[in-house]
């Protein structure tokens, strides 16, 4: 049918054009960097941040993307450090920690303004907080606060039992079961002399320590029961001695004002916490400490947000926000450290497509992208290039195993499983990871010995499915069966993505040549998938991903901490939980976290879970965008990031992560 | 008519509440929720959200909520997941970007498609035939998600000449690589559509009628066959202008338009449920209008069709 016509030819140039296209691609090959390098014409950077924020409100949203805008906007106590991610000074400049980390001061810089030239005050972060952690508030991130004092009972309308008669209020001590007692921490013991708690730390005079609010945070903890009468009534019947005790008592609600956070003047805040918690200063970076503005959120309710209301206290303030378009920021002269802010203004793109992001990277209409933001196809062409960036991230994947169901409750079957596992040829194979063998991330905890021994060995794998009653045999060709091991009784399940389709082959493929046991993959919609593996609706295997709330490695360990919420897995013991607490009241910190380590080895070895590599961050940034470093958290303070005009003093790599 | 019209119109409202319940109720049926996330949430925390937003409250109270603030106020209510925007000022939002960038492809895609197609029929069997309907096939098969990277490594990627995605309003550059990948397919249907109703009218007797008026070849083509030709175009393009303004999602996920189409997809995996039924039910409002005005425009153009 084609002779040779002008269509032909028409498809002739089209081809050439191609070709030219493709050739041009190859050329550019040999470029140091990826697509263009010319930085924007205004001191603006343009940033993609991921997913549209749900809010610009610091308590409602949970995500990455957003917490990079709030970084923008607002601040907190403290900020996080641009390459370690330790707290730095913010509002806050200083702090003392008492002798057993349950106590925290903090000093408010007194020259801290709002965006409308308010002074920030101590007033101002007890609001912050009592509103972040109100039933009504309804924060996803509330349990991030959950070491502050009574904020547990607070946020979930739990109530005080008081005896009318002598205005008494029962004591938790009384009823608590003995075996599990453990020591009060400094912060709940009267106070003898305030030079003793803070020994350690405080350089300059203690504030009034009397106050009638520390006195009631330095006394033996209250009972509280669930707000509910029905949950309440269920503990209350299956504990006589609590329900006589109850009986006749007057339930008093737990309110904000009970909240461990107390301004003890306009420019000091004191928090005390239920725990030891030798990281909390740390997270108090986090969103969800970051200080909210009491009056425009009075006056305007929900609508305070709005760029006609809103009143923040960050470098920067916001310009417009036009849903998932752009969202703009600029400099703020309220700002305390204006003189450092270095950008006039940020645009925030709120992007999902992978490809999307890295094509307007490329032609040079982003200056940087969020991590995970190369796709696996890229990585051939851009890892050469001097503006990828790479790091070790705060996050790990791993394989749940689901204890409470056999053949997976026998702990032999468990070790096989995992013993079958080449993580160090999987971590190749990805490319932008690393193996992991404990269930920390590694190379991010300064001084925290990873537990760092390849538990690969197939041999012993089979070994110990044949004591577990699965005998594993060799077949004629080579390859391994076993062949009374239930099938039907595992699955690996997965939320649909090509990343995670990839590891469940991979995983499905070792088991397959290892252990001759070929496990079902399943794969299902996220949000159904999220359900499914916290309600331990399946047998066997389900991916795990998990990155840090703050920079310790306890945020990875208490996933386990608790028998519900993120676990996953239905392994809970209390001598676990004990190993973690005993830890965390250990000042030293070497000391602590050897103990920790301890508590990850038991946690590994009891294998509720397979850990199996440490992400890598894995974005791009033009070599002009300086200031901007790889962390483990991709959490940018903007105030430290601006754009270099000279090429001489731009980037060519990733920049030093040394202090 | 415009009886018929009073009637159709009167069907349409059942119709669209029942669109709206059945969505309801596919969206209870889909696991987790709105703020189901990576980390699963503490009972309390989980409680006092469901407080906040009444889903604690058992499902007729919802449902009647739900419907009575839409038939009463036509009022959606208040995104779960974008915390304050109401759903309707999200539609008001983003329609008129889907709008623009589906009224272009909709008119490139007539304007091309009714004219390689009146060409291959006017010159059936010739090289412009072959040509163009060669073309139109190879329109129909590739799918726009393949289309559309293709023509930005071109143009974007290699040539640098187009920007390769983003918003930047009307007019501007960065609307051409989403319009030519939305409109590559309509193009081709109408191009094919257009030669088939063509040539069927062409060896009507009508047309022999006014050819041997001694009718200029011009004036019979396009008066005459031209009109009736259309038909079919009328009934395909119809729906497909409702899908075009209503937004299309591969394309606005690819170029990043904050469209319709981008929000839907979104509040469905966000279980964003008064998002989803506002956008499902406006949706359902344009096609049913759409398809109405098919039939008002059919009575135009064959003058033997009479409701």
């Amino acid at each position: 049918m084609f002779r040779y016509t002008k269509e032909f030819s028409l498809g002739l140039t089209l081809a050439t054009l191609a070709f030219v296209a493709v050739a041009c691609s190859a050329a550019a090959k040999n470029e140091p960097f990826f697509g263009k390098t010319t930085p924007p014409e205004g001191n603006v950077l343009r940033y993609v941040t991921g997913d549209e924020p749900e809010s610009i409100d610091p308590p409602v949203s949970s995500g990455q993307p957003e917490a990079r805008i709030y970084m923008a906007l607002y601040e907190g106590l403290v900020e996080y450090h641009p390459k370690t991610l330790e707290p730095i000074p913010a509002i806050a400049e200083r702090w003392d920690i008492n002798n057993d980390s349950s106590e925290f001061i903090f000093h408010l810089r007194q020259n801290a303004r709002w965006s409308n030239g308010d002074p920030i005050t101590a007033q101002d972060f007890v609001y912050t907080m009592r509103r972040a952690l109100s039933p009504e508030q309804a924060s996803r991130n509330a349990y991030l606060a959950y070491h502050i004092r009574y904020s547990e009972a607070y946020n979930s309308g739990a109530v005080f039992v008081k005896d009318p008669n002598t205005n008494e209020f029962l004591l938790e001590k009384d009823f608590a079961d003995p075996v599990q007692a453990v020591s009060e921490p400094l912060s709940q013991k009267t106070i003898n002399s305030p030079d003793e708690e803070y020994r350690a730390t405080a350089a300059a005079p203690q504030p009034n320590s009397d106050t009638a609010f520390h006195r009631f945070m330095h006394s033996p903890p209250r009972l509280t029961l669930p707000g509910s009468e029905k949950a309440r009534d269920k503990i209350l019947a299956a504990n006589p001695k609590l329900q006589a005790a109850v009986r006749g008592k007057e339930l008093v609600a737990v309110r904000g004002e009970d909240l461990g956070v107390e301004a003890i003047d306009d420019y000091t805040v004191r928090i005390s916490l239920s725990l030891p918690a030798p990281f909390f200063s740390g997270l108090l970076a986090h969103q969800l400490f970051r200080f909210v503005p009491r009056k425009a959120i009075e006056k305007h309710g929900a609508r305070w947000t709005d760029p006609a209301n809103i009143v923040t206290c960050g470098p920067f303030k916001l310009k417009h926000w036009k849903p998932y378009h752009e969202l703009a920021v600029e400099r703020d002269p309220m700002y305390w450290d204006a003189a450092s802010v270095r950008l006039d203004g940020i645009h925030f793109y709120p992007l999902l497509d992978l490809a999307t992001i890295m094509n307007l990277y490329k032609v040079g209409d982003v200056d940087a992208t969020l991590n995970h933001s190369v796709p696996n196809a890229w990585l051939d062409v851009v890892t050469p290039k001097k503006d990828y960036m790479d790091g070790a991230e705060a996050a790990i994947s791993y394989i749940n195993i689901n204890v409470t169901k056999p053949p997976m409750n026998n702990i032999r079957v468990r070790r096989a499983f995992a013993m079958a596992i080449d993580k160090v040829t999987y971590s190749k194979a990805r490319r932008v990871t690393k193996p992991l063998f404990g269930f920390t991330p590694e190379g991010i905890f300064n001084g925290y010995p990873q537990l760092k021994v390849d538990a690969f060995n197939p041999e012993q794998a089979r070994k110990l499915l044949g004591e577990a009653g699965f005998p594993v045999t060799k077949k004629g060709d080579g390859s391994y069966e076993c062949r009374n091991f239930p099938l039907d009784k595992v699955e690996f399940i997965f939320n649909t993505s090509s990343n995670n389709k990839i590891l469940a082959e991979f995983m499905q493929a070792q088991w397959t040549q290892n252990l001759g046991i070929t496990v079902p993959l399943r794969s299902m919609e996220f949000k159904t998938f999220m359900v499914v593996r916290s309600q331990l609706e399946y047998q066997g295997f389900s991916i795990g991903i998990w990155g840090a709330d703050y920079m310790d490695p306890y945020t990875f360990l208490s996933l386990f901490s608790t028998a519900d919420g993120v676990n996953g897995s239905g392994w809970f013991e209390p001598k676990y939980v004990d190993m973690l607490d005993q830890a965390n009241r250990t000042l030293d910190k070497a000391k602590r976290f050897e103990l920790l380590a301890q508590a990850e080895k038991y946690l590994v070895e009891a294998q509720p879970v397979i850990p199996l590599v440490t992400y890598s961050v894995n974005f791009m940034k033009k070599p002009y965008v300086k200031g901007m470093y790889p962390n483990a958290g991709s959490l940018y303070p903007w105030k430290f990031v601006y754009i270099e005009r000279d090429p001489e003093k731009w980037d060519y790599g990733i920049p030093s992560m040394a202090e | 008519m415009l009886r018929f019209i009073i009637r159709r119109l009167l069907v349409t409202i059942p119709t669209i509440l029942v669109v709206i319940t059945i969505t309801w109720g596919l969206i209870r049926l889909a696991p987790g929720n709105f703020y189901t996330g990576e980390k699963r949430l503490p009972p309390a925390i989980e409680k006092n959200i469901r407080e906040k937003y009444g889903l604690d409250k058992p499902w007729h109270e919802q449902y009647g909520r739900t419907m009575w603030g839409m038939v009463r106020h036509l009022d959606f209510g208040t995104s779960l997941k974008y915390e304050g925007q109401s759903v309707n000022a999200i539609i008001a939002r983003s329609l008129p970007v889907s709008a623009t960038v589906g009224i272009l492809a909709y008119l490139l895609a007539l304007l091309v498609g009714i004219t390689f197609g009146s060409i291959a029929a006017l010159k059936q069997n010739s090289r412009w035939d072959y040509g163009s309907m060669a073309l139109a096939m190879l329109g129909i098969s590739v799918p726009n998600f393949v289309l559309g990277p293709i023509l930005v490594l071109l143009f974007s990627l290699s040539l640098y000449w187009l920007p390769p995605s983003r918003w930047n309003g009307f007019p501007s550059k960065n609307l051409i690589l989403p319009v030519l990948t939305l409109s590559a397919i309509y193009m081709a249907y109408i191009a094919r559509l257009t030669r088939a109703g063509m040539l069927e009218v062409l060896r009507s007797d009508y047309i022999r009628t006014a050819r041997s008026k001694g009718l200029s070849e011009r004036h019979v083509v396009v008066r005459h066959a031209l009109r009736g030709g259309l038909m079919p175009v009328v009934s395909f393009t119809g729906p497909a202008l409702a899908f075009l303004l209503t937004g299309t999602v591969v394309v606005e996920r690819l170029f990043a338009l904050p469209g319709l189409g981008n929000y839907f997809i979104q509040a469905s995996l966000n279980r964003d449920e008064p998002l989803i039924l506002g956008i499902v039910a406006f949706i359902a409002i344009m096609l049913l209008t759409m398809n109405l005005l098919v039939d008002i425009a059919y009575a135009y153009l064959d003058p033997r069709i009479r409701y």
